[in-house]
């Protein structure tokens, strides 16, 4: 032992009561340190945007990562991206979370002989997997998701190089069919790439194109198009969706048509004869499909498929019709063991109607990469069964939860000597693996993908690694490497930045790097022609598995998508688009099934789908799916993170209801957050392979108790009340207007004070520039006109419309508004009580109903029948009032009227009398009942909030403020210009994120800006609530309904 | 000698007790005699209840009012509730003693010294519940309009700061009123304690020796303090009801509440008088004092003001459907009808049905039956208050977020504290000060000797 001098003891001394005073204080001191030098692209204040890709989903959207001092703060879509063109779903936006998950990996794990992980370096891990190599890498698998074509590339050459057995793609929802189908009905390779923007007719069948297939928001932001009211005064494109179920995508349409799962194909070939018949199609491809059709006539199509052959008729008619129709596929859930055959069918009918080359483009498939294959993966599932495989290394996919219990995947897994996992945070392959290399999350990566023929769009780093993680491709690279010097010769040189940019070496890398990728489009053939395999097409009813009354729909969740999402606790706490339900799993089945099986809302029901395949879970009776058929949300039911399982400590029941809180040796046990509905499933594939999941039928037998559902959304019943509001599209065309003159009449204290004006010889004039028509509808004079209520002289009064007609409820809005605006996540439990914090919420309304006085505990009501839609997504937000029923009842002016209209609220005064909230009819304020800033944000989330949102302390309301965090950014520089701020110039959240531009922003008092044009739609603008004569900024415009298509 | 200003005809007729000045001493001083072992399990049970009570608004203001049920969008619960309901207890009080003294009503004279007691603890327990139901209690002074730098002011709009003004008013001057009615009897007291207590009272008796110029002075002080509390008995309980008046709250926004609320108010608050005077009547042998005939009165009160309350409820409902208003209307039938009924129900049972037993003299003056109904109107006007503001925050204008509000532990915990809180001043008050107003009393008696002198009858 070292000596001890005098001086290194009274050193000692003075460091231990410096540290025990320290101590003793109640807040330990930070310290702002200043930058010592400045990073050149570093101006604290001024936020640096990356381009990058978003890789929550396949469709590869383009990203702005927005970052401040160095940390990325938020996710914005890239304007110059053909995919999203600037807009981005709440998937994407959430990703944000998964680089500050509390939930990473610190560095690399190795897992002990007692299971649990410890950490170990990267260069022993490395030499670790490099040993197992060596002993033979013909065992040696990789496992994961399309990583990019770059990576993909190297990944193939790693591959060899280490002579590894091989490399399977997976990808849970893949629409594998669809190649396949088009391979079979063209008669090559061809990737169909569906553009709605040009359609004139949108015929989806079972498709849910709007929340998850393919390009959600690129779909989305077509169909808007195409149905732009303003554009097409004819009401644009109609939209008939024919699906079991009433989901979020069906509710956007014209026409929802109840057909029975699985017999879209058999539709699909009945229109096609109908489309024939009536003169669609060339004469050889009316020879070529004469015996295929045969069986399909609307009479027998109609007994097989649940429609009536009067609507098939019709639609057909409409179909044969169109100019440019477009039919979608089956896909997601709806892919049963005919998907290949039923796809091929809707193909075989866009070519038909004449939609190829039009709506729908046959693109070469991308060169580079590699497919998701689920062939393959069950193939290697049997040989790691077999024991044959030493080394499985899985990366970007969760197969321990994705996989149908069928397959005994997890089986599998234990089967394997050696898994690696490059997971970045814990999930449930990752909690079955060995050795754990986290990989760096993707806003720490480089890499690039490729959505589609033409496009490449890159990923760079916003942000250095949160944790002691490396990139996919280098971990790999150095494996490889450091197995044997052969093996290293045969490897790439360089690090994976380095072969990135080799691999963009045909274009400028830099300027690569600020646009984001490449966007050279291509357009398919103009035309294609039937293939002869056609004549061969076996469309029939789909075989499902099990005994059981009901076919059970696994449907991807649209926030949740595969599961992926479930750790990020915003996807968890915004609600469901259909039922509003949050952080739990349920079944939505029919009234009538609720009623044979004597079940209400949250009564708990045994779902039985054969074998030892059971769960137990919530129901939720709804009019909006068919009798034969429940739903159940894929996404839910982890035993892994944070937000994705649950936590026994907080006090839950176990599946068998048995209270497990507090039992003590409960304390910190996960446990699955609701139902995985996969593994319920029976694993079946279509004719080609692809993963089916159309499967199974389910037996349905009552538990004899029942759970509080976390429902966020109360009743769909609007009863007449101007909330949620529609006009019919013959109204729209004979000049009428959604607001009734008569409720006119109830905001004439208004008028009368316009009027007064008029008569003391004052100019009744709105300010400069708002035109004469903008203060009158069908000739009356409006209530109000929402510029007066800025204070005189103030050269802007903010406010926005929201156009219904656009909104498909999809919420890419409530998670921008999260994530820009810090607002807190309050969890399951404080979610069933009702006190969700968010700041703009999608109300959910089924058309006007009778007025029902009473109700009951929510859902008290539910409009929804079958083939009806009426459903309106109401984004409801701080509306700004003119005349705010919160300002004048707030004792201490924390929230007051700003004098460019805004209804400000000053966190610092607030006492939290809660009368605010009270007096608001639209309920958009919220209470900090607790203080969330220690609770919501476990470290290191706290990095990712933004620094130009206050975060609020308890006992505070707080609301919607317009982003003023963005008008004040646009201010300065106007102010430094000596001009006003431009139209254009600031976007809220919501308004950048929204995938369809249903909201605009800005000044209603500039007469040309988009907002005030939109805001005086003389025909289909409205207030919310407008007989309270609150004065709104927030104009709606009504949803435009135009009827089921007609011949 | 001059008969006093307030003998009538009436007065005259009347039943007085019939003691002794030296008996009616002694009597009513009895009361404050050394504490028994009951009296001190009673104090100390409801001290370390309030310390409970306590206990829990300390953990809130640290956790945060998440531990209360507040949920979107009803963010007014049971604490605001309890706070309406105190200060309806201490309009009874005021009543009493101010208009009823104005209108020479001899018969209060037994009770008004225990009402002006409630009255001053039914506000100052009210107060409490300003504090604990804001968010912020540590920034609640921003509702005071002082001086600062800032220039930060307070809305003088909000029927909130009304609200703080009319309360602090309220409980400056009825305290002032008590503790002026209680000089003379201080003075008594004083004459008759020895130790602390003599120091005590002769404090707060401010020298008071009984001259004619005294008497002549406090006659007037207390006539011209009853003349300024009168308009307050009728605009406190008017401005708390504009707390809700004034909002656009479906079944909050009616130019009724105002005289609803008052008459709710000392509906409640006379019925307190009784739930509090019987046991007190009983256990300390006033029953000379406290007579029949008093309860009788009381009684008549309670019909009358229950009527006045159940005239309201019926126009509520009635300009609800005649209005035509929908909101209102589905309001309203949802207050009845909806998930929240048993609180409707038992408010119209408690507070328009059972008082009807009251149109009997034989319910009036049977003591125990009065008690019972005194003890259902307490419960009747709590749900009142309960139903008005509850149902009324769940059931608003956006269907959509229509909500449910379930009162939490911790909210039903400093309910019950209230309730502690209150009994608590008044046990003390019933030993430290005279519970009926001596010199009243031999008022009284003077009043019935003098005419007995004359014998004219």
């Amino acid at each position: 032992m070292p000596e001890l001098d005098r001086r290194d003891f009274l050193k000692l001394v003075g460091v231990g009561a410096g540290a025990a005073a320290a101590a003793g204080c109640s807040d330990p001191v930070e310290k702002l340190i200043p930058y010592v030098v400045q990073p050149d692209i570093i101006t604290p204040g001024i936020p640096v945007y990356y381009a990058s890709t978003c890789r929550e989903c396949p469709a590869g959207c383009g990203l702005h990562v927005k970052t401040r001092e160095g940390r990325p703060i938020k996710l914005e879509g890239n304007p110059e991206h053909p995919v999203n063109k600037g807009s981005l779903c709440a998937r994407g936006q959430a990703g944000l979370g998964r680089t500050y998950h509390p939930d990473r990996f610190p560095g690399p794990m190795l897992r002990g002989s007692d299971g649990k992980l410890a950490p170990i370096s990267w260069k022993d891990a490395t030499e670790l997997v490099a040993t197992k190599l060596r002993g033979g890498a013909g065992g040696a698998y990789l496992l994961g998701s399309d990583p990019g074509p770059t990576a993909s590339g190297v990944l193939d050459k790693w591959v060899a190089a280490v002579g590894a057995g091989g490399r399977i793609v997976y990808e849970p929802f893949a629409p594998e069919a669809l190649v396949e189908a088009a391979q079979l009905v063209f008669g090559n390779a061809s990737e169909p790439v569906f553009d709605l923007s040009k359609a004139d007719l949108v015929v989806s069948f079972a498709n849910d194109f709007l929340e998850t297939w393919v390009s959600p928001v690129e779909h989305a932001r077509q169909l808007a198009e195409a149905r732009d009211i303003s554009a097409h005064p004819e009401g644009g494109a109609r939209f008939v969706y024919f699906g079991p179920r009433l989901s979020m995508t069906a509710s956007s349409s014209d026409e929802w048509i109840p057909a029975r799962p699985g017999s879209e194909g058999i539709l699909a070939m009945a229109l096609a004869r109908v489309v024939l018949e009536n003169g669609g199609g060339s004469a050889s491809e009316r020879a070529l499909l004469a015996g295929v059709l045969d069986g399909f006539d609307a009479e027998r199509a109609a007994a097989r498929t649940g429609v009536d052959a009067k609507t098939i008729e019709r639609v057909g008619k409409a179909l044969a019709k169109a100019k440019a129709p477009i039919a979608l596929p089956p896909a997601g859930g709806f892919a049963s063991n005919r998907a290949r055959a039923a796809t091929a069918a809707v193909l075989v009918l866009n070519q038909l109607t004449g939609a190829v080359g039009k709506t729908l483009a046959l693109l070469p498939l991308p060169s580079d990469g590699k497919r998701a294959s689920y062939k393959e993966l069950l193939a290697l599932v049997d040989s790691m069964k077999s024991g044959k495989v030493s080394v499985l290394l899985v990366h970007g996919a969760d197969p321990a939860y994705s996989m149908p219990q069928t397959t005994d995947f997890a089986d599998a897994l234990t089967k394997v000597p050696f898994v690696v996992s490059f997971a970045s945070s814990t999930d449930e392959t990752s909690a079955l693996a060995h050795l754990i290399l986290p990989e760096h999350t993707p806003l720490e990566s480089w890499g690039d993908a490729q959505p589609r023929a033409g496009v490449r769009s890159v990923l760079q780093p916003a942000v250095r690694p949160l944790q002691d993680t490396q990139a996919l491709i280098d971990a790999l690279l150095d494996i490889g490497r450091a197995v044997s010097p052969e093996v290293a010769a045969k490897l790439p040189t360089g690090s994976f930045r380095t072969l990135l940019e080799a691999a963009w070496s045909d274009a400028d890398f830099r300027q690569v790097l600020q646009r984001g990728g490449v966007f050279a489009e291509k357009s398919g053939p103009a035309s294609a022609s039937l293939s002869p395999g056609v004549a061969k097409l076996g469309v029939a009813d789909p075989v499902l598995e099990g005994e059981g009354d009901y076919v059970l729909l696994a449907l991807p969740s649209p926030l949740l998508y595969d599961g992926r999402g479930a750790n990020l606790p915003w996807l968890q706490e915004i609600p469901d688009p259909v039922t509003k339900i949050v952080w739990q799993s349920w079944l939505e089945v029919s009234h009538e099934t609720a009623q044979k099986l004597g079940l209400v809302a949250g009564d708990v029901v045994v779902i039985e789908t054969g074998g030892q395949r059971r769960a137990e879970v919530p129901v939720v009776p709804r009019g909006g799916i068919r009798n034969d058929v429940v739903a159940l949300a894929v996404g839910q039911g982890h035993t892994q993170g944070l937000y994705a399982s649950r936590e026994l400590e907080r006090g839950v029941n176990d599946p068998q209801g048995k209270r497990l809180y507090p039992l003590p040796e409960n304390a910190g046990r996960q446990v699955a957050r609701g139902v995985n509905v996969i593994s319920l499933l029976a694993a079946a594939t279509d004719e080609a392979g692809g993963r089916a999941w159309l499967t199974t039928k389910a037996k349905l037998t009552k538990a004899g108790r029942s759970e509080r559902v976390a429902f966020t959304g109360a009743n769909d019943n609007m009863r007449e009340r101007m909330l949620g509001e529609a006009i019919t599209l013959s109204d729209l065309v004979a000049g009428k207007s959604v607001v009734d003159p008569e409720m006119l009449g109830l905001a004439a204290s208004v008028k009368e004070r316009l009027q007064d004006a008029a008569r003391r010889g004052e100019e009744m004039t709105p300010p400069a520039g708002v035109p004469a028509e903008a203060l009158t509808r069908n000739g009356e004079l409006i209530a109000f006109n929402p510029a007066d209520d800025a204070k005189p002289g103030s050269p802007y009064r903010w406010g926005m419309s929201i156009d219904l007609d656009r909104c498909t409820g999809c919420s890419a809005c409530v998670a921008a508004c999260y994530l820009e605006n810090n607002v807190p996540i309050v969890g399951e439990e404080q979610s069933i009580r009702g006190r969700i914090m968010s700041w703009l919420r999608l109300e959910r309304y089924v058309t006007d109903g009778d007025i029902d006085y009473v109700g009951g505990r929510p859902p008290h009501s539910t409009l929804e029948r079958l083939g009806h839609v009426g459903v309106r997504h109401l984004p409801m937000l701080c509306q700004h009032c003119g005349s705010a029923p919160c300002e004048p009842v707030c004792p201490v002016f924390a929230t007051y009227h700003n004098p460019e209209g805004l209804n400000g609220m000053v966190y610092n005064r607030c006492i939290g009398t809660r009368y605010c909230s009270n007096n608001c009819p639209y309920k958009v304020r919220r209470f900090n009942y607790f203080d969330y800033s220690l609770e919501t944000w476990p470290e290191p989330m706290k990095l990712m909030l933004n620094p130009d949102v206050t975060v609020r302390c308890q006992g505070v309301m707080e609301k919607c403020t317009y982003c003023a965090q963005r008008v004040e950014f646009a201010r300065q520089p106007a102010k430094n210009e000596k001009r006003l701020i431009r139209d254009g110039e600031v976007t809220p959240a919501c308004a950048q994120s929204c995938p369809t531009q249903a909201i605009t922003f800005g000044n209603l008092k500039d007469a040309d800006s988009q907002v005030a044009k939109k805001a005086s739609d003389p025909k289909r603008g409205y207030h919310a609530l407008h007989v309270l004569n609150t004065r709104p900024a927030t104009t709606y415009l009504a949803k435009v309904v135009r009827g089921p298509v007609e011949v | 000698m001059t008969p006093p200003p307030a003998a009538s005809v009436a007065d005259m007729i009347r039943p007085v007790p019939l003691v002794a000045d030296s008996q009616v001493n002694r009597d009513i001083l009895a009361v404050m005699d050394r504490p028994t072992m009951p009296y001190w399990l009673l104090l100390g049970f409801l001290v370390v209840f309030v310390h409970a009570a306590g206990a829990v608004w300390v953990y809130q203001v640290y956790k945060g009012l998440g531990i209360a049920g507040y949920a979107h969008p009803i963010f007014w619960g049971v604490y605001i509730v309890t706070f309406v309901f105190w200060v309806g207890i201490a309009h009874a009080g005021t009543l009493i003693s101010a208009i009823l003294y104005l209108f020479r009503s001899k018969w209060r004279n037994a009770i008004n010294r225990s009402a002006e007691a409630m009255t001053v603890f039914a506000v100052l327990t009210a107060a409490q519940f300003l504090g604990i139901h804001v968010g912020r209690i540590w920034k609640s002074y921003f509702i005071l309009p002082y001086p600062n730098q800032r220039g930060l002011w307070v809305n003088f709009k909000s029927p909130l700061v009304w609200d703080t003004f009319a309360i602090s008013t309220y409980g400056t001057i009825s305290a002032l009123f008590l503790f002026v009615g209680l000089i003379p009897d201080f003075a008594i007291a004083r004459d008759r304690s020895t130790g602390w207590r003599k120091v005590l009272y002769t404090a707060l008796a401010l020298g008071w020796e009984g001259k004619s110029k005294q008497w002549k002075a406090w006659n007037r002080t207390v006539l011209h303090l009853s003349g300024l509390c009168t308009p307050l008995v009728l605009s406190v309980h008017s401005v708390v009801s504009w707390d809700f008046a004034m909002s656009i709250v479906p079944t909050w926004h009616a130019t009724i509440f105002a005289p609803y609320f008052v008459a709710g108010a000392i509906f409640s608050g006379f019925a307190m008088v009784l739930t509090m005077m019987i046991p007190v009547r009983r256990i300390f042998g006033l029953e000379a004092y406290i007579t029949e005939y008093h309860f009788d009165n009381m009684g008549k009160f309670i019909l009358l003001t229950s009527l006045i309350v159940g005239y309201s409820y019926v126009m509520e409902f009635f300009i609800a459907w005649y209005s035509g208003n929908e909101f209102e209307q589905t309001a309203w039938w949802y207050r009845v009808f909806g998930p929240y009924w048993i609180s409707t129900w038992t408010m119209l049972i408690c507070n328009t049905m059972i008082p009807q037993l009251l149109w009997f003299k034989r319910v009036r003056t049977h003591v125990p039956t009065l008690f019972a109904v005194s003890i259902f109107v307490n419960i009747g006007m709590w749900f009142e208050r309960y139903v008005i503001i509850v149902i009324g925050l769940s059931h608003e204008y956006d269907p959509a977020v229509w909500g449910i509000y379930t009162p939490r532990p911790a909210e039903l915990m400093i309910l019950a504290g209230s309730f502690a809180f209150f009994a608590m001043f008044f046990v003390i008050f019933i030993k430290l000060f005279p519970v009926i107003a001596v010199s009243e009393m031999k008022e009284l008696a003077i009043h019935r000797k003098s005419h007995a002198h004359e014998g004219a009858h």
